[in-house]
């Protein structure tokens, strides 16, 4: 036993120098931030000055550091559900879809359903945005499991189905009263999402995001499901000999990871517009999976990303009300860094690759 | 100038890999109109020394001369710039283009100028009637059958001009016809001045077509021998090479219990041909019953249909006196019974999860590992520590990713699980491929342990020593079949070994 021991102590030497690369996503945010910067000098503004005032429009008042986690909250959960069907080695980049369709569930019934008590009202429509959104992506999952389709194409094709719906919808059984826009009338006040800070924009639905991280963590690593899912996620062949039914699995991750997309319909809709208009936050399910790239699919990282983009876009706008800097720079900004961290992943995998490939040469020179 | 002048010579080449010497200063040399097999047993260094040939590996020592001129074959391109083409085991054809476009791919500079395909057709039909390869050139790349994809990748490199074809397995994936189709085209291109390197470990075949004869044991040349010299008997022992020392043992009087036992068993390949064909067994407790035989005679189909990955057609398997015959995998594991597959990265391992992960794999289903659908994390952590001490596994700690390990380490991850799973019977397929010296007799050590503690054990391996050093009884596979059942004690090494070629007493007889 202590010679076993002995030797675990002596080759986690060889572990420990592995840790700078964790902070490799945060370097490669910064090395986005200065490669925009680049961007600004050449439209010819002082990015210096631009990112300083982002920041302090960002965090000028509690008002606007509230609005940093309240823009933060649907992204936490579409970079959930890209992050969640990714750990399975799925790719749903349909979380626009079910977003949208989570949002006409969760309007239909705030709107439909009359004076109920605030708190049940609440909880019918995340429940019925949770069921709407895990439904439409569960047919993703099983067309995939029973016809072997191209999980890719279905779900981005599911998401103009869940547009036309949403259309028709708003110019039909949703329409507003007064009849002249594409959109629903406002709410009730018993459907709205309760505040989480007095005055601000800040709502509940935070908190629920943030509880759902935690589920989503809790799933994968905790529970056996969880396990399954990883297990499919990183080796197919193995998982079947282990007697998993693959393709239960990927109907399920589906299923789950829709549930999380309508879910942000639910936060948008009840905690934030408190109506439907038409082709409302048109890439959010897009940014979901740059967050979800940029957390590397771990709910932490996830979080955190959201955050980073809540801000972007916060100070962001202020930038661009109070100067004349054009609005793409934000996107740019955006893609540049979730860019730069991809880039990082993928030099660090190699890196990771190469040292341990020396490390076994130089083992077998010597053995032999 | 002499006709039969050395087209190719390889001097002193080797290649490491991490834990082994693939190849170990190999000579060998190839004339103009010879067809070479390059004879040995599965995993001697034959693939590997003839992708140095073709480019694919650049060797660690050694020169290659290519008449007599030293050069240097750094890439594919290379090699088909001295005439060399080569047939992979495993097609590299694109399976949704025509046959004309997949013999053209890769020969066009990219332009913007008219591909005149026509032309092309006609310069593929003109090599087709020459060797007697007709295939239609706008055939479908999937839609043909095997044999005339393996066609099109010949017409693939007669295209680029090549005069010398390295065959790798070519007849591993075609059926008898197919196979004499074959060796005409190869007698043909022979008579047409070319050269061959015909790699296998089909006896009967490189008897039939092979000029000469180079035997490939542990990376080295242990023979070279022309056709006519050469004897089954003589090639066999030059191919299992070392004299083996069967150890003794005391055969125990009174039978124990059958544990498995397989009755008429039928199943089908992927290919929709019977890979197991009506076949009957039965392993005992205690006992090592071992499966010879070449790869691809069914062996795989056998322990897949056994631990439930494959159902089988028509007999029935029985453990312990209860029907498992197409029973789902997780109640056949819940049955006892351990599997350890023949490619652990594949599917014994999920590399990118830790050792605690990958030893609970099977487990994920236990109630003892959960609560209410939770993993129970010190039950895992302990179940870990236990195999990992018991099991003498070497890593860091037992978080590690299973990637991190080095081979026999990785195997002894899979043998201390499956075994833990496997309470009464453990099928070990190829359990030792890939595996140092030290981490073979680990493994071996481990099997005959479990043995004495009363498992049954169904060997299936195509490394014949070590069928011969762990087996009480030796079943030789051929063609889905068993041909013979012998004790060990009266198994005879020739006999055997012309067995798995195909060759049994009756048929040699009738030979010669």
């Amino acid at each position: 036993m202590n010679k076993i021991d002995s030797r675990i102590e002596q080759s986690s030497i060889s572990q420990d120098n592995n840790t700078w690369f964790n902070f490799m996503p945060v370097f490669s945010v910064l090395l986005g931030l200065l490669m925009s910067g680049l961007m600004m000098l050449l439209l010819g503004y002082n990015p210096l000055i631009v990112y300083t005032n982002m920041l302090s429009y960002a965090f000028r008042d509690i008002y606007n550091i509230a609005d940093i986690f309240a823009k933060a909250t649907p992204l936490i959960l579409t970079g959930l559900a890209f992050g969640f069907a990714f750990r399975a080695s799925l790719f749903n980049i349909g979380a626009q879809g079910q977003f949208y369709i989570g949002a006409v569930m969760a309007v239909a019934c705030a709107l439909k359903l009359g004076s109920l008590p605030s708190y049940l009202t609440l909880i019918i429509c995340f429940i019925m945005s949770l069921i709407g959104g895990s439904l439409w992506a569960a047919f993703i999952g099983y067309v995939k499991a029973r016809f072997n389709a191209n999980e890719f194409l279905v779900s981005m094709m599911l998401t103009y189905v869940a547009i036309a719906i949403m259309n028709f919808l708003l110019v039909g059984f949703l329409k507003e009263s007064k009849g002249e826009y594409p959109q629903t009338d406002v709410i009730p006040k018993n459907g709205w999402l309760p505040s989480l800070i007095p005055h601000t924009r800040l709502h509940w639905g935070f908190v629920l995001a943030l509880l759902i991280a935690l589920l989503f963590y809790i799933i994968l690593w905790r529970t056996s499901l969880g396990y399954k899912i990883r297990m499919v996620g990183f080796n197919r062949d193995a998982a079947r000999y282990a007697g998993i039914n693959v393709e239960n699995v990927f109907v399920i991750v589906f299923f789950i990871s829709g549930a999380f997309a309508g879910m942000a319909g639910f936060t948008e809709v009840n905690g934030m517009q408190h109506m439907l208009i038409e082709g409302f936050n048109p890439i959010i399910g897009a940014e979901g999976i740059g967050i979800a790239i940029l957390g590397n699919a771990h709910p932490l990282g996830i979080v955190l990303s959201a955050l980073l983009f809540g801000a972007l876009k916060v100070g962001g706008n202020l930038v661009l009300q109070t100067s004349r800097i054009p609005a793409s720079i934000i996107g740019i900004t955006e893609g540049l860094v979730i860019l730069s961290v991809i880039l990082s992943y993928y030099i660090r995998d190699k890196l990771i690759i190469l040292r341990s490939k020396k490390k076994l040469v130089a083992q077998e020179r010597h053995k032999l | 100038m002499d006709a039969k002048c050395n087209l190719i010579t390889l001097k002193n080449i080797t290649k490491f890999f991490p834990g082994t010497i693939a190849n170990d200063h190999i000579d060998m040399e190839l004339a103009n109109g010879e067809v070479l097999a390059l004879f040995g047993e599965n995993g001697a260094g034959k693939t590997t020394l003839m992708s140095i040939l073709y480019g694919l590996y650049q060797p660690d020592e050694g020169e290659i001369f290519i008449k007599r001129e030293p050069v240097k074959i750094r890439s594919p391109h290379d090699a088909m710039e001295y005439g060399i083409g080569m047939i992979h085991q495993h097609f590299t054809l694109v399976p949704v283009h025509t046959v004309v476009e997949n013999i053209i791919l890769g020969t066009e500079k990219a332009s913007l100028k008219y591909l005149n395909i026509e032309e092309k057709v006609k310069k593929i039909e003109k090599i087709g009637n020459k060797y007697g390869l007709e295939v239609d050139p706008f055939a479908i790349i999937r839609q043909l059958p095997v044999g005339m994809q393996q066609r099109v990748e010949i017409l693939k490199a007669l295209y680029r001009d090549a005069r010398i074809l390295i065959m790798d397995e070519p007849t591993s994936v075609l059926t008898s016809q197919e196979t004499e189709k074959l060796f005409n085209f190869i007698r043909d291109f022979k008579t047409k001045g070319h050269s061959v390197i015909f790699i296998s470990h089909k006896l009967n075949e490189v008897m039939e077509i092979a000029d000469r004869i180079t035997v490939l044991r542990d990376g080295k040349v242990v023979g070279n021998v022309f056709r006519q010299e050469a004897s089954e008997s003589q090639l066999t022992h030059l191919m299992i090479g070392r004299d083996l020392i069967i150890p003794k043992i005391n055969d125990r009087v009174h039978p124990k219990p059958e544990i498995l036992k397989i009755e008429n068993l039928t199943i089908m390949g992927d290919r929709k041909s019977k890979a197991i064909d009506d076949l009957s067994f039965t392993v005992r407790e205690g006992e090592i019953f071992g499966i010879a035989g070449v790869s691809g005679n069914g062996q795989e189909e056998l322990a897949q249909a056994l631990c439930g990955l494959r159902k089988a057609k028509s007999g029935q398997i029985t453990l312990s006196d209860k029907d498992i015959t197409n029973k789902d995998v997780l109640s056949i594991i819940d049955q006892g019974v351990g599997y350890i597959p023949a490619d652990r990265h594949k599917e014994g391992l999920v590399l990118d999860m830790s050792i605690e992960e990958n030893l609970f794999l099977k487990n994920y289903s236990n109630p003892s590992f959960l609560h209410y659908g939770f993993l129970n994390q010190n039950k895992i952590q302990k179940n870990a520590r236990n195999l990992m001490r018991d099991f003498e596994i070497k890593a860091a700690s037992s978080t590690s990713r299973a990637m991190t390990l080095s081979g026999g380490n990785q195997q002894k991850v899979v043998v201390a699980r499956e075994i833990n799973i496997g309470t009464k019977l453990l099928v070990a397929v190829q359990p030792t491929r890939g595996l140092d010296l030290g981490a073979v007799d680990y493994v071996h050590k481990t099997l005959l342990k479990e043995k004495k503690e009363g498992k049954a054990i169904l060997l299936i391996s195509t490394e014949f020593s070590e069928i011969m050093t762990l087996s009480d009884r030796i079943g030789v596979m051929y063609r889905g079949k068993l041909l013979k059942i012998v004790q060990r004690k009266d198994a005879k090494v020739d006999e055997i070994g012309l067995l798995m070629a195909g060759i049994t007493e009756g048929k040699k007889n009738k030979k010669n």
